[in-house]
């Protein structure tokens, strides 16, 4: 029993360690390829917003990848986001296949999200390819979306529910870079329905991101820019949510 | 190919996608293309010349009186082009069965201004039958109720009744600027009405409507506002509730009823923002359209219905499209479907 107890404990501490990476991937514009040399990246990015329901917000957002090979990683993030109220976690298993000069990623994605002033705890399965070229990436998958509200009424408990499983989500995007990805700087335009911790049903973000070397210890700064309207594919994309992510990746 | 080339070249076949798309006639009716990144009309002027409307007609605010048990019809996505036969039949069946208001879900018409003059000259009519149904007159100008238990009706004016048709506003009523259109007929898309019930053991009993102004798949800072300020309650100081029921009327649906649905609904945040205020409003049923499929679930106690759309186009044949809800005195309401028999074109 105790064994059982101490190995739930190394799996836990685990997860923690390696949850910094999985969403910075997303907001990162550069190369996810294995660069040969650094078998380790970390990301790590302040994000400051403001949104329609909650008002304005800032947090962080941290995650950890480890290549083993040319071909198989695993990265794991966390994110705190401020006066919204919202903890997440992730933990994703990539392997990547190269095709010509591109590579094509599968992406096996788990994770959980805390949304702590409604009292609703989220869990989410994504499953994606990703096709990464020189200029151009595009990301095609499928997202399994289960919540609930962790107290239900006491009057209630006897005939209802307070959790809900959605149909499965299609997860799209598609970035654009204007130099090639292993420029030293670079400037990008994406558009998605989903980001480091959401997938949504066919509200469309878009913005602009950027990243560049910086002159020291192959480190690297990232941003993004991020509109997330709602109503896109209503016809009516409307204010939502703006939010601008700052962060520095560093690879060893 | 060199790489600028190859640039230009999908940029060109890009635009000539959107050029051929936008020149079809019966898309482009449907569809906006600008509007998936940016509306031509914004909530939170509509929220705010709602709430502007309703307070200065405060003088003029609908009461509907109920004498027990009573019932009203909930319809959705009729999309009215040149065909309004199904909407036509929702005003009949409710005369008929003299349900005491009619509610609509949102993208009642496409917008094109002779739509809304098809679904204006509908509601005239309809307005017609009802007076003539339930009012008899005065004097040459005003009207009294054939049934009045209460007492508190004052003889009226032709323009004074109000006909009871209660809609809230859909994307696509408003997709290519409609809401000046909209408006024109209805003022107001972020409401709320009370349902005053004289029940048989002599009390009263009070039940609320609430209309939410959801057709931009979010509520925005303004309708967000005047809810967190609690124009809506309806509590008294001590925390219990003034109503019996509360009703909640949306356009956008909170729950994604199948996967292949290509309709934005609402964000993460504020689909929990929603649940969370659904729950503390203690609504009785929240109904919904949009998607234009049937959904019914219950979450924390409260009950959402998601409708099939009653338009002929999207539905030609014979159906159940409408719902009826039914208040029973005592103390519990439920619902049943309502057959339309009205038929939609035969496709090509």
């Amino acid at each position: 029993m105790k064994r059982f107890r101490y190995l739930f404990l190394i799996l836990l501490l685990l997860q923690a360690a390696t949850s910094a990476s999985a969403q910075a991937f997303i907001t990162y514009g550069g190369s996810r390829k294995f660069d040969g040399i650094h078998k380790n990246e970390i990301y790590g990015n302040l994000v400051y917003g403001g949104n329609v329901v909650t008002g304005r917000f800032f947090g962080e957002a941290a995650s950890y990848t480890r290549h083993f090979t040319e071909r198989w990683s695993i990265t794991g993030g966390e994110q705190a986001q401020l006066l919204k109220q919202l903890y997440s976690l992730d933990l994703t298993g990539t392997y990547r296949i190269p095709f010509k000069r591109s590579s094509l990623f599968f992406d096996a994605r788990v994770a959980g999200n805390r949304y702590h002033q409604w009292d609703v705890n989220e869990l989410l399965i994504n499953a994606a390819a990703y096709w990464e070229t020189n200029y151009v990436d595009l990301r095609f998958g499928v997202s399994f979306i289960h919540y609930h509200k962790h107290n239900v009424k006491e009057e209630y408990k006897s005939y209802t529910d307070a959790s809900y499983t959605e149909p499965p989500t299609l997860t799209v995007g598609l970035g654009i870079n204007i130099r090639p990805r292993n420029n030293p700087w670079n400037l990008g335009l994406f558009i998605r329905n989903f980001d480091q911790f959401y997938y949504e049903t066919w509200n469309i973000n878009w913005g602009l991101r950027f990243h560049a070397t910086l002159p020291w210890n192959d480190m690297k700064i990232y941003s993004e820019f991020n509109i997330r309207p709602a109503g896109s594919l209503s016809q009516l994309a409307t204010r939502y949510e703006t939010a601008l992510k700052v962060g520095l990746k560093y690879a060893w | 190919m060199p790489g600028k080339m190859k640039n230009t070249l999908l940029l060109s076949l890009l635009l000539l996608c959107g050029v051929l798309f936008s020149s079809c006639e019966k898309l482009a009716e449907k569809i906006n293309p600008a509007g998936i990144l940016m509306a031509g009309t914004a909530v939170e002027d509509r929220v705010d010349m709602s709430y502007k409307y309703f307070l200065n007609h405060l003088d003029n605010k609908v009461w509907l009186i109920a004498y027990g048990d009573y019932s009203f019809l909930v319809g959705a996505d009729s999309h009215v082009t040149t065909d309004p036969g199904r909407m036509d039949e929702m005003f009949a069946i409710g005369l008929r069965d003299k349900d005491l208001f009619y509610a609509h879900l949102g993208d009642i018409a496409d917008t094109k201004s002779e739509y809304y003059i098809t679904l204006d000259s509908l509601i005239q009519e309809a307005k017609y039958r009802y007076v003539q149904e339930n009012y008899i007159m005065q004097d040459e100008y005003h009207f009294i109720p054939r049934e009045d238990k209460s007492g508190y009706f004052l003889p009226c004016t032709y323009d004074e009744i109000q006909f009871p048709f209660f809609p809230v506003v859909g994307n696509h009523d408003i997709t290519r600027n409609g809401w000046a259109l909209w408006s024109n007929i209805f003022h107001s898309s972020f409401y709320e009405i009370d349902v005053i019930d004289f029940l048989d053991d002599g009390t009263m009993a009070f039940d609320h409507l609430i209309f939410l102004d959801s057709a931009s798949g979010t509520l925005g800072t303004t309708q967000i506002k005047l809810i967190e300020e609690g124009v809506l309650n309806g509590k008294y100081s001590n925390g219990e509730s003034i109503y019996r029921y509360t009703f909640v009327f949306s356009h956008t649906n909170i729950f994604k009823p199948q996967f292949n649905e290509f309709a934005s609904t609402f964000t993460r945040e504020e689909t929990f923002y929603l649940l969370d205020k659904f729950e503390e409003w203690n609504v009785t049923c929240v109904f919904c359209g949009h998607v234009h499929t049937w959904d019914e679930r219950n979450f924390n106690g409260v009950h959402y219905l998601t409708l099939d759309t009653m338009c002929e186009a999207n539905n030609p044949d014979p159906g159940d499209y409408i719902l009826r809800i039914h208040i029973d005195q005592d103390r519990y309401a439920y619902w049943t479907p309502v057959h339309m028999s009205s038929v939609g074109p035969k496709k090509k």
